[in-house]
């Protein structure tokens, strides 16, 4: 049976792990698109800005 | 830096989006809790395995999805997107997401057979036509996703990935067919056999059906959050690796503003 919830709890958990991953490496890519964003609507226009 | 793909800004649709792989990732959640809970309580053992048939609840799912469902999904992306008709880097970004996370899925399926070959066979691994073809696919499967990390134009890596994934996807087939074709020690098709007559009933049929069910939403909602992670690299026009240094640049920048103050 040790061999049995080995291959239950290392199939799982790599599972698992992999995708606590992705979910990770989303949420950190999207504050990332959200910060250019923010950066590219919030520039208040004033002096030396009118040429962008 | 200038986002060249567009990103799902509407909040409706992307609200709508998140919801869905919301959903599907709480059922794939419950799915596998039925299963490891028929699988290791509810089951009997088999007549002549014993415990070790548990393991034939999972081992069969993982390698459908790396097999069936991941590759053969990144195979038939990459041929629509070296189709000239159908070319779209929407393809090339689901063909990258399904080899990502099948090479995870393809991992298990090796990690879960030695473990049941052990006992079974008295060794971890044998260089059987099966578990050699299956290794085999793993390596051509991580070395496309090496290739696509070799810095080039998203179209250049996209053609050249594709090809590389047709030419993966040629040994899909032989590890279907190694049990058919070869002597092996792996035993044949309990499900998908040449007369399509599974050979095994009751609840240990129903609990192997429903681990397919359960990995294949994992793999689903896997390859939903993994898609989106290519769009949201694609916009920004960089890699984990840039998007790593930029914010540790940002966080240096921000020290020395603080120091300067």
């Amino acid at each position: 049976m040790r061999y049995v919830v080995a291959g239950y709890v290392i199939v799982l958990s790599i599972l698992f792990l992999y995708g606590l991953q992705l979910v990770w490496r989303r949420r950190r890519l999207t504050r990332a698109v959200q910060r250019v964003v923010a950066g590219d609507t919030a520039v208040p226009p004033g002096p030396g800005r009118e040429d962008r | 830096m200038s986002p060249n793909h567009n990103v799902p800004t509407s909040p409706a649709q992307s609200f709508r989006a998140r919801w869905t792989t919301r959903i599907i990732g709480i059922t794939a959640a419950v799915a596998t809790a039925v299963t490891v809970w028929l699988g290791l309580w509810v089951t009997p053992p088999d007549e002549t395995q014993g415990d070790l048939v548990r393991l034939v609840y999972i081992h069969p799912g993982v390698a459908w999805v790396a097999l069936y469902l991941a590759f053969a999904l990144a195979a038939v992306a990459s041929l629509l997107y070296l189709w000239p008709r159908t070319r779209s880097l929407f393809w090339d970004r689901l063909a990258a997401a399904a080899v990502e996370v099948g090479v995870v899925f393809n991992v298990c399926t090796l990690i879960s057979g030695s473990i049941w070959g052990k006992p079974t066979w008295g060794v971890w691994w044998a260089w059987d036509a099966r578990l050699t073809s299956t290794a085999v696919l793993l390596v051509l499967f991580l070395g496309y996703l090496a290739l696509r990390r070799v810095p080039a134009e998203p179209e250049v890596r996209a053609k050249r990935s594709a090809f590389v994934a047709l030419f993966a996807a040629v040994d899909i087939p032989i590890v279907h067919f190694s049990v058919l074709w070869w002597k092996t020690l792996h035993q044949g098709a309990t499900v998908l056999n040449p007369n399509l007559s599974p050979t095994i009933h009751g609840s240990m049929a129903w609990t192997l059906l429903l681990g397919f069910v359960a990995l294949t939403l994992v793999f689903v909602w896997m390859l939903l959050v993994r898609y989106r992670i290519g769009v949201l690299e694609d916009w920004l026009g960089t890699g984990e690796l840039d998007l790593a240094l930029r914010e540790r640049q940002a966080e240096g920048g921000s020290l020395d503003e603080d120091e300067a103050a």
